[in-house]
């Protein structure tokens, strides 16, 4: 008995950390599972972050910049995913890169007025991760560990995007 | 090895009318057109495009460069450095089923023979820290220039400024790139004629 419930809390532990598809959708990329860097900011409310404390949970990790164009398209499209994942085991990470809280705020007040970015002010925690460009999403697993790259921006709320983030729910 | 010219697009001006019927026809039907190819055609975007590759050139004035820094909070010594330089936006497409693998170190600006050095993220640093420009605009100004080196997965866009001395004449540009997940597939190259620093080019 006690190894069957063993083996059910291994097995519950594995795919909880792993569930992922095979196939993945278009612009999404598999990483080499290296340990994530370090991401502690502070959002534009100055509430302190520190991915390190999410280990348990796959983390949405997302850079953006208000100059960027597909950024002010796909805004909209986190803000909805946020909403819709509140509660779930995903957990956000939206970090704006090397912009003061004035140009955040009057951009996000336009198209995204209910995200809190954490604030990457001097880029360098951007630089860090080295993104292949603007805007730019990682995942990483519950053991802290880069799994995915999204390249580019997408309507994340939606299709194969939204059924790719059902997987860490 | 490809050899092309540009594709230009260009906005043809209409023939004169005769009457009033044939004056409404063409009415409706100028009515019915959408409007985002004659934007695209005012821009004039010079593009290369074959079967694996979509390149698009985007030349900046000194007034685009310097509203778009000072938009995002630029000291003005630091515009007035950024706008002495000839900015192209380069606009990459990978459209092969193959990684294609790009060093600017190895996409040549050449004019009569003659070799243009771009400036490079030394040349940028340099001028940063004579000007002793905050971390926060060195790193906004590095996102925007075009990656020095890296793949480009299948589907994948990149895009970025390059930037190069003013030049008063429109130059050559041969752009390499490797294949291939290990760099070791047949060598892709393109040759573009016309690109151009805009401003200060005498045409």
């Amino acid at each position: 008995m006690k190894n069957i419930i063993l083996s059910s809390l291994i097995l519950l532990f594995t795919a909880n950390t792993f569930v992922v598809a095979e196939t993945l959708p278009k612009g999404i990329i598999r990483m080499d599972a290296r340990e994530a860097p370090a991401l502690v900011l502070s959002d534009m409310d100055g509430n302190p972050f520190d991915l390190s404390k999410l280990k348990g949970h796959w983390v949405f990790v997302h850079f953006w910049a208000s100059w960027c164009a597909p950024c002010r398209k796909e805004m909209p499209t986190i803000q909805a995913t946020l909403r819709e994942y509140e509660d779930s085991d995903l957990k956000f990470a939206i970090v704006n890169t090397a912009e003061s809280e004035d140009a955040v705020f009057s951009f996000l007040g336009s198209i995204a007025s209910e995200l809190v970015p954490l604030m990457d002010t001097d880029g360098l925690v951007t630089e860090r991760w080295q993104p292949r460009g603007l805007p730019s999403t990682f995942f990483v697993d519950p053991e802290g560990k880069l799994r995915y790259q999204a390249l580019g921006g997408r309507a994340w709320n939606k299709g194969v995007y939204k059924k790719f983030l059902d997987q860490f729910k | 090895m490809t050899i092309s010219l540009f594709k230009k697009r260009y906005l043809h001006p209409t023939g004169s009318l005769i009457d009033i019927g044939s004056l409404v026809l063409l009415l409706i039907f100028l009515l019915s057109l959408p409007v985002a190819p004659l934007i695209a055609a005012e821009n004039k975007k010079d593009v290369y495009e074959d079967e694996e590759i979509y390149l698009r050139f985007v030349y900046r004035s000194a007034e685009q460069v310097a509203a778009f820094y000072e938009g995002r909070g630029f000291p003005k010594a630091a515009i007035e450095r950024a706008v002495q330089t000839c900015y192209v936006t380069v606009i990459l497409k990978n459209k092969s089923d193959d990684l294609l693998w790009f060093e600017l170190d190895n996409w040549l600006f050449h004019q009569k023979g003659k070799t243009i050095e771009r400036y490079k993220q030394a040349y940028w640093n340099k001028q940063w820290d004579e000007l002793k420009l905050k971390q926060s605009y060195r790193s906004t100004f590095g996102w925007t220039l075009f990656p020095d080196t890296r793949d480009a997965r299948p589907g994948e866009s990149v895009s970025g400024n390059i930037t190069l001395p003013m030049q008063t004449q429109p130059f050559s540009l041969t752009l390499n790139f490797a294949r291939g997940e290990d760099r070791k597939g047949k060598t892709k190259m393109v040759k573009l004629n016309n690109i151009y620093c805009k401003d200060a080019v005498q045409k």
